[in-house]
């Protein structure tokens, strides 16, 4: 019985990866090694559908001058999420918040909202793990939780 | 009893109150928190309430409290002060978590909200877990 063991040279998988990330154009954040290991969902609870073209940001907080430094901005897709939030070398230990434009989101939908905006403000001690951070919102109430 | 009897116990009674009984009518704003882990109400959590200046967005701070036992916190503000803008609920909630022996996801809950008709009530509840929360529009 012969054994067969089939050798991929390095150079195609490198070209493979490098035309992936050319199509992720827009999601300069990903990088070549996987998905951002933060990840977010907002659901229209009210209507019972995805926040779609919602617009977000991420920031994290300067430890020593106490301010927010601006990470990244993007907008909800029709499945109202937002991939390639940050890469994970980017991603270490800090507190961090998500900003969602919410008063913006029901104004182009013609309606009004309590809540002009949304911010979720979180630690993260363990940065090798995942972190899901959804918002649940409707115009009068919302909720967020650690997912995975 | 005497008169002087009577108004030194009535002077007694009234200091004794929170400073909340001391606005008169009942806060057109109130807020509950709840831990909804425990399934008890949230107390000794400190909290603060602010408003945005419409001109500047700078925010000022109207008044801190700390919830009762029930998760309250009575005399927010009174109706004089409830004008119309943007308000701003700031719970301190790893701190809470932190007096009872755990960490929490979330350092602060900050809710902003924006008040167009100050005439109505408006309660901020806010459902807290280590790694959840939620609020809604009550009355």
């Amino acid at each position: 019985m012969c054994s067969f063991i089939v050798l991929i040279p390095s150079v195609r998988i490198y070209n493979v990866n490098s035309h992936e990330n050319k199509e992720n154009a827009l999601n300069e954040k990903v990088s070549a090694s996987g998905s951002s290991p933060l990840t977010t969902h907002v659901l229209n609870s009210g209507d019972g559908v995805p926040a779609a073209r919602l617009a977000l940001s991420l920031h994290r907080l300067d430890s020593n001058l106490l301010i927010w430094n601006l990470l990244t901005v993007g907008t909800t897709n029709e499945d109202g999420r937002c991939p390639g939030l940050i890469s994970s070398e980017a991603f270490t230990a800090g507190m961090y918040k998500l900003r969602f434009e919410t008063g913006a989101y029901w104004e182009r939908l013609g309606r009004t909202s309590f809540y002009p905006y949304v911010e979720v403000v979180f630690t993260i001690s363990e940065p090798q793990q995942r972190f899901h951070v959804p918002l649940l919102l409707s115009r009068f109430s919302y909720s967020t939780y650690r997912g995975s | 009893m005497s008169v002087q009897r009577l108004q030194k116990l009535q002077g007694h009674i009234v200091s004794a109150s929170k400073s909340a009984a001391m606005a008169g009518p009942s806060s057109p704003l109130t807020t509950h928190v709840l831990n909804t882990a425990m399934g008890v109400p949230g107390s000794n959590m400190a909290l603060s309430l602010s408003r945005q200046d419409p001109s500047t967005a700078a925010w000022s701070l109207i008044t801190t409290g700390t919830t009762n036992a029930d998760g309250r916190c009575p005399g927010l503000l009174t109706r004089e002060m409830f004008t119309v803008g943007v308000y701003r609920m700031r719970f301190e909630t790893a701190q809470y978590w932190e007096s009872l022996g755990e960490t929490c996801f979330y350092p602060y809950v900050e809710i902003v909200f924006t008040i167009n008709d100050p005439s109505q009530k408006f309660h901020v509840p806010l459902l807290l877990s280590r790694f959840s929360y939620s609020t809604y529009r009550g009355s």
